[in-house]
């Protein structure tokens, strides 16, 4: 269990837990751009409020992060019904991972893949590998017992291993 | 878990997110940073009373040795503002003989300070009085 922060060194902890944060927020918002909006708003609001709580500081930080990210969902299902009008689908382009070694064929496959996940298996392979939250952590933010995160973690990476060819290693 | 399933578990886990934009970054520092934390509304009057603050903890505090923090140090993190009670006071006849509607509305402020290094703070609470005094128009 990391420590909570207790003096001012928020941007060593946006440094370390930002790219896995503003992934998480990229699996339950439309864009980019609204998921940026989730991070800054619960990273804020962690930092000014939460932190000192007790607790543990990452699952805490997640949490917040999905609360941000349903607060603005509601926001924009009231907007749409108001505006009676689809703003389109979910941004399906942007990366969201760094080049790897095995290539940017491989990225955008992988990528690729995730997208076609059930929501709720991306969103616990996303705590897990990207968030680093154990399975007991995942369920408790999630609401889940942690033999069902876990459950989903493997159903997600079985469907994951059936859409992704085999990477072969030479030498 | 079998092998295949463990060796994507390990290239998954290789993979980096990639990192939030420095304006994401810049908009987050504008929140947390020293700045961000000051409250308009109440700058005219915070940093003059976390002045008087200031002095007031050197003169109680004064001593020789150089232990004491710098008391220029605090900055003001949050304003409150509780309205305890309003009224409606009927009407009223101004100076020059124009009627006029009076509201009373009673508050507590509240500020507080924080010394970013040692995390000391300071609490101010002041009762306040807002009395409204509006030319009557009878039309």
């Amino acid at each position: 269990m990391e420590e909570a922060p207790d003096h001012e060194c928020w941007r060593e902890w946006f440094e370390r837990h930002g790219p896995g944060l503003l992934l998480y927020a990229r699996q339950c918002t439309r864009s980019l751009a609204d998921a940026e909006d989730v991070v800054q708003e619960a990273f804020v609001r962690y930092w000014r409020n939460q932190r000192k709580l007790g607790g543990e500081p990452l699952g805490l930080l997640f949490t917040s992060v999905r609360r941000a990210a349903v607060d603005l969902a509601r926001r924009d299902g009231r907007r749409e019904v108001r505006e009676t009008q689809s703003e389109g689908p979910p941004d399906e382009s942007g990366r969201v991972f760094e080049a790897p070694l095995e290539g940017e064929d491989r990225r955008i496959a992988i990528e690729s893949a995730l997208r076609r996940l059930p929501d709720e298996q991306r969103e616990v392979l996303a705590l897990k590998i990207w968030g680093g939250l154990t399975f007991d952590g995942i369920g408790e933010q999630l609401g889940l017992s942690p033999n069902t995160a876990a459950s989903r973690y493997r159903y997600a990476l079985d469907a994951l291993r059936r859409e992704l060819p085999v990477v072969t290693c030479h030498g | 878990m079998d092998d295949e399933l463990q060796a994507l578990e390990a290239e998954l886990s290789r993979l980096r997110p990639l990192a939030p934009s420095p304006e994401l970054s810049a908009r987050v520092g504008r929140e947390l940073g020293p700045r961000g934390r000051l409250i308009p509304l109440w700058s005219w009057i915070a940093l003059p009373t976390a002045a008087a603050a200031a002095a007031a903890l050197i003169i109680l505090g004064a001593r020789p040795a150089s232990g004491a923090a710098p008391a220029a140090a605090f900055k003001p993190v949050s304003a409150q503002q509780v309205l305890l009670s309003a009224s409606d006071e009927g009407y009223v006849q101004l100076g020059d003989g124009t009627p006029a509607h009076r509201f009373r509305a009673s508050y507590v402020d509240t500020i507080t300070w924080e010394d970013p290094q040692s995390h000391a703070s300071l609490r101010w609470s002041v009762p306040r009085d807002e009395v409204r005094v509006i030319p009557a128009s009878f039309q």
